[in-house]
């Protein structure tokens, strides 16, 4: 049998398995657009919060002015107790609350320590750290205005003061996600975790579909080496197209940020292919049924992620964890393509994950290899 | 139903990959979202310090930024070059670049200024690299303030409250856990759970549905059998969510100020009602592997819909709407508003009858089935 005879062969049963068209076309396209949902809001929506204020002076009024001016927060209402404001939180009507003490301003004037309670629903984390940044900037630009002033009495120029305020300062500047985007934070990583596993059920689901039917149709005169190398070419060709399609259409139209050059992209992902279809097809190999790979597949994919360190940081996991993980394609292709396409890494600083990915292509190939030889083996047997 | 209950349970017995299915890889899982987030707290982040000062204050800088729990000055550098290609590379989180002159500009009064880079690709670990970066930095910046304000005045207290006379005291209502494990292992493990029950499903039904004994089998008491069928999986995994989350309140000790009988009310309609999407996506057009990846679609990404790493409130109307088709979303309210609220169980109601809501899809289910009997 010739090989162009195989591939043929492969395309057609490929192409007529609804199960598996459903998941590499269907649902590689469906998740490009339905994943990135939650974090795509174009408006973002201002934080309800509540004030209590016992202090009622104008100061409390400029704080409460000035913390509904910032555009991330909205004071919905002025609350009298504690009671009610705590009704307010667990009904869902606010999130955060801020807590503006009895003779605040009286306090300040008599140059009385003055502590300001704020707080928020920590069942929700990032909430929270929200509430905190923007109460945190208000305040903190009242307490400056306040020192001047009080500087000010002493009789020193204004210019003085001002310089004078703090010995030094620190500015703070956000690489790589400047605009602090969950998008640009979730998007680049779980986009080739999505290519990763979409490729490993259709490869699975193709892998042990083949082998329920070699009874039947298959010839076990057919070289090995034609239908893994067709599966290679057909696989490799669809998920190509996918990877730009992620990597190009989706990331723009998602404004994800990517800077790598094309070149680079289509060297690294050539290797995280080559990678994946090999995993994909050893573990193909290994399923009795075709309905195994997808159940297998889905299990992994939060683990996964949790593992790979962009959420989590690889300091704070168990070492024998983080080199288990790494057998995974996924996660030293997820860690090269964040660092090439958005941390701005050159290829030669992701050689390492570069060569593990291609490691395992050629182990991952050799294990399906010996797998497939002994399988052919017992079929010839039974015929 | 009590035939296709022992029935089942005997299938159970005889198939590998149904005992797999139902024992280990729940535990499994459950066990590895543990371990992944067993340290809870960031400890010793690498970043770098480019010290291009060379002073006794910016060794102060250095140190201050060394000597917190969260950070570890891993590399000191003489260029910012280095440092950046070495955050490129994901070496390190975080560089600092101290300024030429900073001592000297300090004493001359010309506020000088460090600068800080975050990698915050990594958002929330940078969020968190970042609060402890300034604090420490600025630590060091403040000791000198209150050191030249001594001068001018020998009272300790009046000068404190000069350098900072507003300071925040942040509280956390309700989850007094100020650790990132709490927050994700408590999601995370419904969510996987979620997908686990939903497959088991499929693959019971699917079985049979492959091999066609479903048409004989279920020609006779249709929605009995179903759900005499569905019941030894409804036990077996309201069981484990709950003795994960006794695992937690119990043992680990989490704060829980609400109604057990509740949480364990929730956790086995919400099997329930995941058994039946399972079994609606099967039928409709009863092929096993479809079902499969239909399973997938609906059930891997609900964990990002779910609104505990980011706010349900800052969701677009179709996210917020695809929430609501998820029972897991009104499970963790449920569980959330308990755990940490002790809410009144009025309040819970409306959660409770959402989920209750998904029950309904057992009609088509059983109208489906009869159709593919009557055959």
């Amino acid at each position: 049998m010739s090989f162009l005879k195989v591939f043929m062969q492969e395309v057609r049963t490929l192409f007529s398995d609804f199960a598996i068209i459903l998941t590499i076309i269907g649902g590689v396209l469906l998740y490009a657009f339905f994943y990135p949902q939650p974090y795509s809001k174009e408006n973002v929506t201002s934080l309800q919060i509540g004030v209590i204020d016992n202090d009622r002076t104008t100061l409390s009024r400029d704080i409460i002015l000035k913390l509904d001016a910032t555009p991330s927060v909205d004071v919905k209402r002025v609350y009298m107790s504690q009671k009610d404001a705590k009704e307010a939180i667990q009904n869902k009507e606010i999130t955060a609350l801020v807590l503006l003490p009895k003779d605040m301003k009286k306090d300040i004037a008599l140059k009385k320590q003055v502590v300001i309670p704020v707080g928020a629903d920590g069942s929700y984390f990032l909430i929270y750290g929200g509430v905190l940044e923007a109460a945190m900037k208000t305040i903190l630009t009242e307490a400056a205005g306040i020192k001047i002033a009080n500087l000010l009495v002493k009789g020193v120029p204004l210019e003085g003061v001002k310089k004078q305020y703090t010995p030094f300062s620190l500015q703070t500047i956000n690489l790589f996600n400047p605009q602090n985007s969950y998008t640009q934070y979730i998007l680049p990583a779980v986009f080739i975790l999505i290519l990763h596993q979409t490729l490993l059920i259709g490869l699975g689901i193709f892998g042990g579909g083949v082998r329920e039917r070699a009874y039947k149709e298959y010839d076990y005169d057919v070289p090995l080496g034609y239908t893994l190398l067709s599966r290679y070419f057909i696989f490799g060709g669809i998920f190509f197209i996918h990877l730009l399609f992620y990597l190009g259409f989706a990331f723009d139209f998602f404004e994800v940020r990517h800077l790598a050059g094309m070149e680079d992209i289509i060297a690294f992902g050539l290797v995280f292919l080559f990678a994946t279809i090999s995993f994909g097809v050893f573990l193909g190999s290994l399923f009795p049924v075709r309905e195994m790979a997808t159940p297998v597949v889905l299990f992994s994919s939060l683990p996964v992620v949790f593992s790979a360190g962009f959420v989590w940081p690889l300091e704070a996991l168990p070492q024998t964890l983080v080199m288990i993980s790494k057998l995974i394609p996924a996660v030293p292709a997820m860690d090269g393509f964040l660092k090439l396409n958005q941390m701005g890494a050159s290829l030669d600083m992701i050689s390492s994950e570069a060569s593990i990915l291609f490691f395992e292509g050629i182990v991952y190939l050799l294990l399906a290899v010996v797998v497939l030889k002994k399988k052919k083996k017992i079929n010839r047997l039974f015929s | 139903m009590k035939k296709a209950f022992f029935d089942e349970l005997l299938s159970i017995k005889n198939s590998t990959y149904k005992l797999v299915l139902l024992f280990l890889v729940p535990v499994f899982l459950f066990f590895l979202m543990i371990v992944i987030f067993s340290k809870g707290v960031l400890e010793e982040m690498p970043v770098a310090v480019v010290d291009l000062d060379h002073s006794q204050l910016s060794r102060e800088v250095t140190f201050a930024i060394e000597s917190t729990k969260t950070l570890h000055v891993k590399y000191k550098l003489s260029s910012a070059k280095e440092a950046k290609a070495l955050l490129s590379e994901g070496k390190i989180y975080a560089m600092v670049v101290i300024p030429h002159d900073l001592y000297k500009q300090t004493l001359l009064k010309m506020q000088p200024r460090v600068t800080a880079m975050i990698n915050t690709q990594y958002l929330l670990i940078g969020k968190m690299i970042l609060s402890t970066l300034s604090s420490a930095v600025m630590s060091v910046s403040a000791k000198i303030e209150v050191a030249q304000h001594l001068v001018e005045e020998q009272n300790t207290k009046t000068v404190l409250q000069k350098v900072a006379p507003i300071s925040l005291q942040i509280n956390s209502f309700f989850n007094t856990y100020q650790n990132y494990f709490y927050f994700l292992v408590l999601a995370l493990v419904p969510s996987i759970w979620q997908i686990i029950v939903t497959v088991a499903t499929v693959v019971a039904f699917g079985e049979m549905v492959k091999t066609g004994k479903d048409k004989e089998y279920f020609k006779e008491n249709t929605i009995g059998k179903i759900i005499g069928k569905m019941l030894p999986y409804t036990f077996v995994y309201s069981l484990t969510l709950i003795f994960f989350l006794c695992y937690m309140f119990g043992v680990r000790n989490w704060e829980f100020q609400g109604e057990w009988s509740v949480v364990v009310g929730a956790v086995v309609f919400t099997t329930i009602a995941y058994q039946i999407v399972g079994l609606f996506l099967l039928s409709i057009n009863f092929d096993y592997a479809r079902a499969l990846s239909l399973s997938a679609v609906y059930t891997a990404p609900a964990f990002a819909f779910l609104g505990i790493t980011f706010p349900a409130y800052s969701m677009n109307d179709f996210a917020l709407f695809w929430r609501d088709m998820l029972p897991i979303s009104y499970f963790m309210e449920i569980l959330i508003s308990q755990a940490n609220y002790g809410s009144d169980i009025m309040l819970t109601l409306p959660w409770i009858g959402s989920i209750i809501l998904f029950f309904l899809l057992l009609i088509p289910v059983w109208l489906l089935y009869r159709k593919r009997v009557s055959r």
